[in-house]
């Protein structure tokens, strides 16, 4: 079978809906930031198709490796702040950062 | 092209390129300093706050200089090739965003937020955040647009969890981050799938391919179509999380809450006005390439976008009648006026719409719709003072009382006064009383939106809505005042002695709102700029 655009857009999907399932149904705050790191990958995954099969060449390439980056530093401020949470609430469960409400 | 042709090329276009980046070097160059001066013990000797303003301002007067000779920035420039766009529009904004940028560390100074041991890194955050946004505003590519959205929220993410000890700040961080960074993803994917399926990421080429489909025999079934309106959604959630449209407005309440009042101030004014250029650029750039083919799409994207605008408008305001805590209520208060600058969105697409279906003649659309753009600059404008100015005097007010609840806000005007006057004027202004500036600022919008309503009536309707919202959001104002004004004092409450320095700052803030109302000259000279401004973009 020859391996085309469609099959590498479709582990993209795949990876985007698996992130956003795991965005929308964990309760542990590392499990969601797991589930953004899946999202953006997904979207890599994209670029870089994208960048071998059509007109976009290059510029996929490109965005796909600032997105590494970005995706690093973002990480590195959510666990930061997930440390923080920790911290004060000893647990890491979104449920429990309740007292904002209203 | 040879070797040394392509890199003498691309060095010509760096350095042409870097005359015109001035502003943002400036403030790159302050964050290091600021790295620096952290890493050396430097901080020790010299405040912190003295190299962030120093640098600030620097970067605020290459703007300004820039922003007196706008009539001389003709034609659209692009830099980095073809990343940034350097128009009157990127000038006009970068000069909103370093002039506030001055104000908020003029408020931080005053009321001390980040001591001296935290100052480098709360400014390096701050000022990075205010490239990232300066970046949204010149955005002519995709990577741009994404690589500044995430520019101005990751240090914000950080900046709202800055009070470390407290456990209301961390849950405001933790649920910001959550929300942005899903946000983020959400968008990026949709920024793939457009870039990939257009072939480019290039604004401007992108929109000249959308209007080959859009205009091509495929029409709405074709899966390709399909695919590019949904990646256009994708990325408009990415946008809607920034503005804090409904339903994407959840973190706003939560964040600000959390988070130091001179920090929700800062989100609230400067990430909505940069989210705001972002968006007018997409939607002028996609939607406004030849409005006779595309007249079916601006007309149910104009509704949809109305809709949303009503629905956001509608919900800040009711959502803010029931709170007890000022940020709280000033964060469904930027909520609500994050509907209505939308509604000038909406009125832009529609009337853009008329013009195709010869409502108007062509230039009475241009025209019109440069009024729109323009009634929502000079909204942001007010927008900059009033609600800097009511975020400020809650900070002032907690350092004395040690309380943001409304409730402890009772019988103050015995002790601060004048500060009290300026909160009155800063609220009502919000509300859009006559004659401050949020009173010409709502104007605008709404006689844009009865232009708009010509075209199609659901506009109208969006208009009746929008006043009544107007009427509504007077209650939940002049509840606070009515605490500050009319209730007593309580026995042995704290005293709220505010010294005059900070008393002047929340005065100037206030004197600004009111003379943006009073002062027909000054009112008219910065809607004749902002209608100008808003004129480049419409120009083909």
């Amino acid at each position: 079978m020859q391996i085309g655009l469609s099959e590498y857009l479709i582990v993209g999907a795949v990876l985007f809906v698996a992130g956003v399932v795991c965005m929308a149904t964990k309760r542990n705050g590392i499990g969601v930031l797991m589930g953004v790191e899946l999202v953006l990958n997904g979207a890599n995954v994209n670029f870089v198709a994208f960048a071998r099969y059509t007109p976009l060449g290059l510029d996929g390439q490109i965005i796909s490796l600032f997105v590494i980056v970005l995706a690093a530093a973002e990480a590195a401020v959510a666990l930061a702040i997930a440390l923080n949470f920790y911290n004060n609430h000893m647990t890491i469960d979104v449920d429990r950062g309740d007292q904002l409400k209203g | 092209m040879s070797f040394s042709e392509l890199i003498q090329s691309l060095l010509d276009d760096t350095t042409r390129s870097l005359a015109h980046f001035g502003p943002e070097l400036w403030l790159c160059g302050t964050i290091l300093a600021l790295l620096l001066m952290r890493l050396f013990g430097w901080d020790r000797l010299v405040p912190p706050y003295i190299v962030a303003t120093a640098g600030t301002l620097v970067g605020f007067g290459i703007t300004y200089f820039d922003f007196l000779n706008l009539e001389a920035a003709g034609e659209a420039e692009h830099l980095f090739t073809g990343l940034l766009v350097y128009d009157r529009f990127t000038i006009f904004f970068r000069l909103f965003l370093t002039l506030f940028l001055v104000f908020v560390i003029a408020l931080t100074v005053l009321t001390g937020i980040p001591d001296r041991e935290d100052g480098p890194d709360f400014y390096t955050l701050l000022l990075g955040s205010v490239v990232g946004m300066m970046l949204m505003v010149s955005a002519n590519h995709l990577l741009i647009l994404f690589l500044g959205v995430e520019m101005a929220s990751v240090p914000s993410y950080a900046m709202v969890g800055f009070l470390k000890g407290r456990r209301l700040s961390s849950e405001a961080a933790l649920k910001f981050v959550v929300y942005g960074a899903g946000a983020a993803g959400v968008m990026l994917y949709g920024v793939s799938l457009l870039s990939g399926l257009l072939g480019t990421a290039n604004l401007p080429e992108m929109a000249a391919r959308l209007n080959l489909v859009v205009t091509g025999e495929a029409g709405m079934a074709d899966a390709t179509v399909r695919t590019i309106v949904l990646s256009l959604m994708l990325v408009f959630v990415g946008l809607a999380f920034k503005l804090s449209l409904v339903p994407f407005h959840f973190w706003c309440p939560d964040a600000f809450h959390g988070a130091s009042a001179e920090v929700a101030g800062f989100l609230s004014v400067a990430s909505k006005a940069a989210a705001f250029a972002l968006l007018v650029r997409l939607a002028i750039a996609f939607l406004g390439q030849d409005p006779v083919a595309w007249a079916g799409v601006n007309l149910s994207l104009g509704i949809a976008v109305g809709v949303v605008a009503a629905v956001t408008a509608t919900f800040g305001n009711l959502a803010a009648y029931a709170q007890s805590n000022m940020k709280r209520l000033l964060a469904y208060s930027t909520i609500a006026h994050a509907g209505y600058m939308l509604m000038a969105v909406a009125a832009m697409m529609i009337i853009r719409h008329g013009g195709a279906m010869a409502v108007f003649s062509e230039a009475e659309a241009r025209s019109e719709a440069q009024r729109a753009i323009g009634g929502l600059l000079f909204y942001l404008w007010v927008y900059l003072f009033m609600n800097l100015g009511a975020f400020a005097i809650v900070a002032m007010i907690r350092n004395r009382i040690f309380s943001e609840e409304i409730d402890d806000y009772a019988g103050l005007v015995n002790q601060c006064p004048w500060l009290c006057v300026c909160m009155l004027l800063c609220l009502f202004s919000l509300v859009g009383m006559p004659p401050l500036g949020g009173f010409f600022g709502k104007w605008y919008i709404f006689a844009s939106l009865f232009q708009a309503g010509k075209v199609h009536w659901s506009m109208w309707a969006v208009l009746g809505i929008a006043g009544l919202n107007t009427v509504f959001s007077l209650f939940y104002y002049v509840r606070v005042l009515k605490a500050m004004f009319i209730a007593p004092r309580p026995e042995g409450a704290r005293r709220a002695d505010i010294p005059w320095i900070e008393g002047a700052y929340a005065g100037i803030l206030s004197l600004s709102v009111l003379a943006l109302g009073c002062a027909p000259l000054l009112v008219n000279s910065v809607s004749r700029k902002a209608r100008e401004v808003a004129g480049v973009l419409l120009i083909p």
